[in-house]
């Protein structure tokens, strides 16, 4: 299968996956980062959140 | 009424699976594909469509930027087939969430600007002033410049996400509508059914496939900035 993958999709689009895209496989990568970012900023909150909200609960 | 009236647009999961992965793929399959010189009239249309589409869009281009080509016809094939999709009831529709449209515009976006910057430095920079402006106003205008360069992907995605999700939205209230009207008053439910949902219904056709148009078009102009 992987052998039929390689033939009917990388074969024809070597020259657009290696030359063509490169500033799209950039643009891919910051995409990746500001998604990592976005992620790691949403979980500090959440566990600043939980960690907040655990001892005024447990005053009661 | 709330729960549902954005039902529709929750990302659709089967017992923990995204089944989304499966709608998104679900426009690619419904194309042809032929090795033939002449094939069946199916894909005899496609095949004009594809040509049409590929002749309005890369004729502006330079020889560089029409190696975008591919990319640029599979996009506005996608959006237009998978907003088309989206108006039969109860179909999940990808385009409506920010999330996939924020994943084409930004790596479309920054092709384009990487793209101008590799290739054609001074010219890239020059565009952040335009011809003929006074000497006092250059270092506002290069900052407003460059927040408008900035807001480009944003402002592809939030459009194409906007016009689809408004406009379902808008279906699913006149429609509900109508429906409780039938019970109250069928003369009216008529005239509201006729003038506002077929009305709108062919403004959805329209707007699904020019929303496609103008993401595509847009993307296609910021390569033709950076490029020539």
């Amino acid at each position: 299968m992987l052998q039929s993958l390689i033939r009917n999709v990388w074969v024809p689009m070597k020259p657009y996956y290696t030359q063509v895209y490169q500033e799209i496989w950039a643009g891919m990568g910051l995409m990746t980062f500001i998604l990592y970012k976005i992620r790691s900023a949403d979980k500090r909150s959440k566990a600043l959140k939980g960690s907040s909200a655990a001892p005024a609960h447990g005053h009661h | 009424m709330n729960e549902n009236l954005f039902a529709s647009f929750i990302t659709p999961t089967m017992m923990g699976l995204p089944v989304v992965i499966i709608i998104i793929m679900l426009p690619s399959m419904m194309l042809t594909s032929s090795n033939r010189l002449l094939s069946n009239r199916f894909h005899t249309f496609q095949q004009w469509v594809v040509k049409m589409i590929t002749k309005q869009m890369m004729s502006i281009h330079s020889p560089k930027g029409q190696t975008w080509c591919l990319m640029l016809v599979s996009l506005i094939i996608f959006i237009g087939s998978t907003n088309l999709l989206g108006l039969l009831p109860h179909t999940f529709t990808p385009t409506t969430q920010l999330s996939m449209n924020l994943g084409m515009a930004i790596p479309l976006w920054a092709g384009t600007v990487f793209l101008g910057f590799r290739h054609k430095m001074k010219s890239t920079l020059a565009h952040f002033l335009p011809q003929g402006t006074p000497i006092p106003l250059i270092p506002m205008l290069i900052i407003i410049e460059t927040i408008s360069l900035f807001i480009q992907p944003m402002a592809l995605a939030v459009r194409l996400t906007a016009n689809i999700t408004a406009g379902h939205l808008l279906m699913h209230l006149i429609g509900g509508a109508t429906l409780v009207l039938t019970s109250i008053s069928p003369p009216t439910a008529m005239i509201t059914f006729i003038s506002i949902l077929v009305l709108l219904t062919i403004l959805e056709f329209a707007v699904a496939l020019i929303q496609a148009y103008v993401f595509t078009l847009l993307v296609s102009l910021y390569l033709q900035i950076d490029n020539t």
